[in-house]
């Protein structure tokens, strides 16, 4: 049936189109956003879901039409780039680039929490105000909304084309963007002109968000992080902080995810997505349109490494420290306790290799939870399906971490800075869905049910206490293990690589080797985490490591202070603790637990310990 | 370690700041912790704690979801168990005693749940847990509670070894295995569809009811065109329904729950495919009408109860939801209370005892439900047996028993 194929084709190409400019729209706010302050903006998708927000209010709520709640949204996300841009930018300027995005992070999940406890958890019903009749264009049916969506793009993109072209405003910010200091030297107010750029981006995103509210005809408290990262596989498509790059990355993404669902079931949409994405990169390293735009010249230490003392924590305070965790089940046999203090431990070996890898060797890593999965999956099935030993399985477990996340990371040593974060977020969320589709070894979605208990030389370890004590010792080895590796000689060439690549490789540092030994430990260290996470649960799925274990573990990190091992630790602890402390509260903690962050970030920029 | 700690000058202020703050977040954390001393060892004590003449609350431990993406399945759970205490403690208690229960936010995520199950195993006021909602979440924290001897009633736990982690772990969702072939019996030999389109959520308990859904879909002689499973955060089912719409089907079946049940209906609206939709009970839901409008209009759903219903127990249920809440019943809510007067009816014959509530389990008869319409618990399964399912429609924006008539006519 010829003509059949030639209809859905059709079909599927307006479907993937529509999604599309939705995904361009968000793509161009984080896009003007990297290019005037250099940062990942992981507040976006909130303001995206607060313009939904605001626009669903003001339709069934207010009964307005669309073209007031349009000006509505505008304004109101405006307002909100704007006060993001002073709370979470401004006054952190002058500090490092990981302090704003820190603050970011923050500043998502408060804004997050705060419209669900408005709004409450459930998804609000947003019908569309359009007629529901469907034109037939030449064989293609196309939806009212579906014309608007694509018409309020092409307006929006075109506007802001020529903002940027012919007027003096956008010509500053373009001026600000390519060179922030030489734009303030010309007497362009940078700091004006970025809270404008904030306030932009933000108009884009919650107008964006409004149409995907009708479009999928309900908005919900959730929505951003989803939407957040297909605008960052968008930009990345198209090339980090390139305009047009974004518009066609994220009609790329829309055409890609559509027509891999068409082949393959919506199961594989972000697998296909980042398979895709990688191999972009890896062939391209600035995304298709970034060819152009020069690598930023600065080396990662300029972007995200703070230049800041670090505290010296005396030998007396690590060595007591340990002692007093060491006796904590004496002194409190309180299980709630030893158990926020275990997962306190088991995180903090995920902290400790993100930090080596991130602090120390300079490869920012959003995708470590991927290495925790391997490890546990490794681990429970070694252990279920060949009946290894347990301290055996493991450490096996761990090695297949490190060898295999290695593996699936060799493509992004390659690439430089933001790419590295944002492609290994990509590796992530791969390593996740091949968990989910590969059932035969996995069980998929069903997961791994009954995994033997945690065991030592034949001895079952089923009781609260000793088990804190093995996450205690998996830690204490493994820090001194890292410690030992930072001392040495291989220490010192993966600082020298984070100071600068160029550098050390005129030296005659093989970069991709060194980037692979800094993985490969990294990985054994969290690996081992989630191989024992695995038998202390005896259950495990697809969920049980998600990707945002891995922004939770570098929030943790850059909390304690980059590359700081005992900033790792202590990251991991307040971290770990402070959602329990908060617990009271009830609804409002993780509304708290934003706020908190956005504090410490805001008083502590260079983290609690500061960065080595 | 000198070497690597010195390498930079101190910072004498900020480093006494930080650590004081830091001591006294950890103090903060442990004062927190510090429940009632952990007297908490019950398992192998027979006999109550307390005087019967306590007038002390007994309380329930319940883990869930209150905040993140799952937050509004333990907003509806709060629903279901205040309805039913307002009645069991209207009629004076359990034991003269008022029944009373702990809610603590897990987010239904693994770390968070073991938290709170040590905390409610430490905590001897707990006699029986609930939940968690998820199985990653619930079957993590399982170890725990069945180490300390706390039943942990999963109550929407459908995973097939949820009820294996051990004797403690009890629960009274209906398996995979009574709702999937009642869900293709309905749709194939009552509504005679014979090629159908499924849409399944893909969770543990989608994928395990579809796996056993098609089985004995096949086993009955109706065909499955197309299968389309989907993950929870999934909102665009365009592409989806492209190939749905290419594979012909005579009638779709939804494996989903209520906001994406009623996204996929709705955009199905927009498509020019016009066949008649079943769903699983877990459509049965305000949520789903309300997130659905007009689209869901004439949605079949084999559910678990109906609020038409005359049996006294859905009629008490439906109207003081009704009185309360001002909205209908949904699955979720009518699960939640049940679960509770479940616990009650536990309470009455074991008292407030952890391992006497566990072997009230096989004790208890007939209690009477608004899902099942009696509970007996099986002690091999650990679940209920025999649930039973009656055939709604959505007709003008409300749930009613279906009559028969107008058969597959969307």
């Amino acid at each position: 049936m010829p003509e059949f194929t030639l209809r859905t084709l059709a079909d599927q190409l307006v479907n993937g189109l529509v999604i599309g400019n939705i995904y361009a729209l968000i793509a161009i706010g984080l896009a003007l956003i990297f290019g005037v302050a250099n940062l990942i903006n992981f507040a976006h998708g909130s303001v995206y879901m607060i313009g939904a927000y605001v626009g669903w209010v003001c339709v069934t709520w207010l009964g307005w039409p669309l073209g007031p709640t349009f000006i509505v949204v505008a304004v109101a996300c405006a307002a909100l780039g704007v006060l993001i841009e002073r709370l979470g930018l401004r006054r952190l300027q002058s500090e490092a680039r990981i302090a704003p995005l820190l603050a970011t992070i923050g500043i998502s999940f408060a804004l997050d929490q705060l419209v669900q406890l408005i709004f409450s958890p459930n998804p609000q019903s947003f019908p569309s105000p359009l007629p529901a009749t469907r034109v037939m264009l030449g064989g293609v049916s196309i939806g009212a909304l579906d014309a608007l969506i694509a018409v309020i793009t092409v307006t929006s993109a075109a506007m802001l084309f020529a903002f940027l072209r012919f007027t003096r405003l956008g010509w500053a910010l373009r001026a600000t963007a390519q060179d922030r200091e030489a734009a303030q030297q010309m007497g362009v107010d940078v700091n004006a002109i970025q809270a404008l750029t904030f306030a932009v981006a933000a108009v884009l995103g919650g107008i964006g968000g409004v149409m995907i509210g009708m479009y999928f005809t309900s908005v919900y408290p959730t929505m951003s992080y989803g939407a957040m990262l297909k605008g960052f596989a968008a930009n990345l498509l198209g090339g980090l902080g390139s305009v047009p790059g974004a518009v066609i990355g994220g009609l790329l993404l829309g055409l890609i995810e559509t027509f891999g669902v068409a082949l393959l079931g919506s199961t594989y949409r972000n697998l296909f997505t980042f398979v895709i994405l990688i191999g972009v990169l890896v062939l391209r390293p600035t995304g298709l349109f970034g060819a152009r735009r020069a690598m930023p010249p600065e080396p990662l230490t300029g972007t995200f490494v703070a230049n800041s003392r670090p505290v010296r924590v005396p030998r007396f305070v690590v060595i007591g420290g340990l002692v007093a965790a060491v006796l904590l089940p004496f002194i409190s046999s309180n299980p709630y306790l030893l158990q926020i203090f275990t997962n306190a431990w088991l995180f903090a070996m995920l902290a400790l290799s993100i930090t080596l890898v991130t602090g120390t060797a300079g490869q920012m890593s959003l995708g470590q939870a991927g290495f925790l999965a391997i490890g546990g999956y490794a681990s429970a099935l070694l252990a279920m399906r060949l009946g290894w030993p347990l301290e055996l399985s493991l450490l096996a477990g761990a090695a297949i971490a490190a060898a295999l996340g290695t593996l699936l990371t060799w493509p992004v040593f390659r690439l430089r800075s933001q790419y590295v974060a944002l492609a290994t977020l990509g590796i992530g969320e791969v390593i996740n869905q091949i968990i989910l589709n590969w059932e035969g070894l996995t069980n998929g979605v069903l997961g791994l049910s009954n995994i033997p208990p945690l065991s030592l030389f034949g001895l079952p370890i089923i009781e609260t206490s000793p088990i804190y004590w093995f996450a205690l010792a998996m830690l204490v080895v493994a820090a001194l293990f890292q410690w030992r590796l930072m001392q040495s000689h291989l220490g010192r060439t993966w600082r020298a690589m984070r100071e600068d690549e160029v550098a050390a490789r005129a030296f005659g540092v093989s970069l991709n080797r060194y980037k692979a030994l800094a993985f490969i430990a990294g990985g054994f260290i969290a690996g081992l985490s989630g191989a024992f996470t695995a038998h202390m649960y005896s259950y495990i799925n697809n969920e049980t490591f998600a990707a945002t274990t891995s922004i939770l573990g570098l929030t943790m990190v850059i909390l304690g202070g980059m590359g700081n091992m005992s900033g790792a630790v202590v990251g991991a602890i307040a971290l770990t603790a402070l959602p329990e402390l908060f617990r009271p509260l009830a609804d409002a903690r993780y509304l708290i637990y934003g706020v908190v962050l956005l504090l410490l970030v805001r008083f502590r920029p260079q983290g609690l310990l500061g960065t080595v | 370690m000198n070497r690597f700690f010195n390498r930079c000058a101190s910072v004498r202020r900020s480093k006494l700041n930080l650590l004081s703050v830091f001591a006294a977040l950890a103090m903060a954390v442990s004062a927190c912790a510090v429940q009632p001393p952990p007297a908490a060892k019950l398992p192998d004590q027979a006999a109550p704690a307390q005087p019967a003449a306590s007038t002390e609350p007994i309380y329930i431990g319940v883990s869930g979801p209150l905040t993140g993406p799952n937050a509004r399945y333990g907003v509806q759970w709060k629903k279901g168990f205040d309805l039913a205490l307002d009645a069991i403690n209207g009629k004076g208690g359990v034991r003269g005693r008022k029944l009373e229960y702990i809610f603590e936010d897990s987010q239904s995520d693994p770390k968070q749940s073991v938290v709170v199950a040590q905390k409610f195993v430490a905590d001897p006021r707990i006699v029986i847990e609930l939940g968690d909602f998820s199985s990653p979440a619930s079957m993590a924290a399982s170890p725990i509670y069945q180490r300390a001897g706390l039943v942990q009633f999963g109550f929407t736990n459908s995973h097939p070894d949820f009820t294996k982690g051990g004797d403690y772990m009890w629960s009274n969702s209906a398996t995979q295995a009574d709702l999937s072939p009642a869900l293709a019996e309905f749709a194939h030999n009552t509504l005679g569809l014979n090629r159908l389109a499924v849409f399944y959520l893909n969770t543990d308990w989608g994928k395990a009811t579809y796996d056993l859904f098609q089985k004995h879909a096949q086993k009955i002689g109706a065909e499955i065109v197309a299968a389309e499973a989907y993950l929870p955060d999934e909102k665009d089912f365009r592409s989806a329904l492209t190939r749905v719409r290419d594979a012909q089907p005579d009638g779709i079946v939804l494996i989903s729950y209520q906001a994406d049940g009623a996204q996929i209906v709705q955009q199905l609206a927009t498509t020019d495919l016009k066949v008649p939709i079943v769903g699983a009970s877990s459509l049965h839901s305000p949520d789903f009408l309300r997130l659905g409008g007009a689209a869901v209009e004439g949605v079949y759903i084999r559910g678990q109860f109906s609020p038409e219903d005359p049996r006294p127990t859905v009629q008490a249920f439906v109207q003081a939801y009704r009185a309360k809440y001002n909205e209908e019943p949904d699955f979720f809510a009518a699960h939640a209370y049940d679960t509770m007067n479940i616990v009650a009816a536990l309470i009455e014959i074991a008292g407030p005892d952890r391992k006497a509530i566990r072997d009230a389990f096989t004790k208890i008869k007939d209690v009477p439900s608004v899902i099942y319409g009696k509970v007996t618990f099986n002690p091999e399964t650990r679940r209920v047996a025999n649930p039973q399912f009656v055939d709604l429609i959505v007709k003008d924006g409300k749930f009613v028993t279906w009559d028969g008539s107008q058969k597959a006519g969307r």
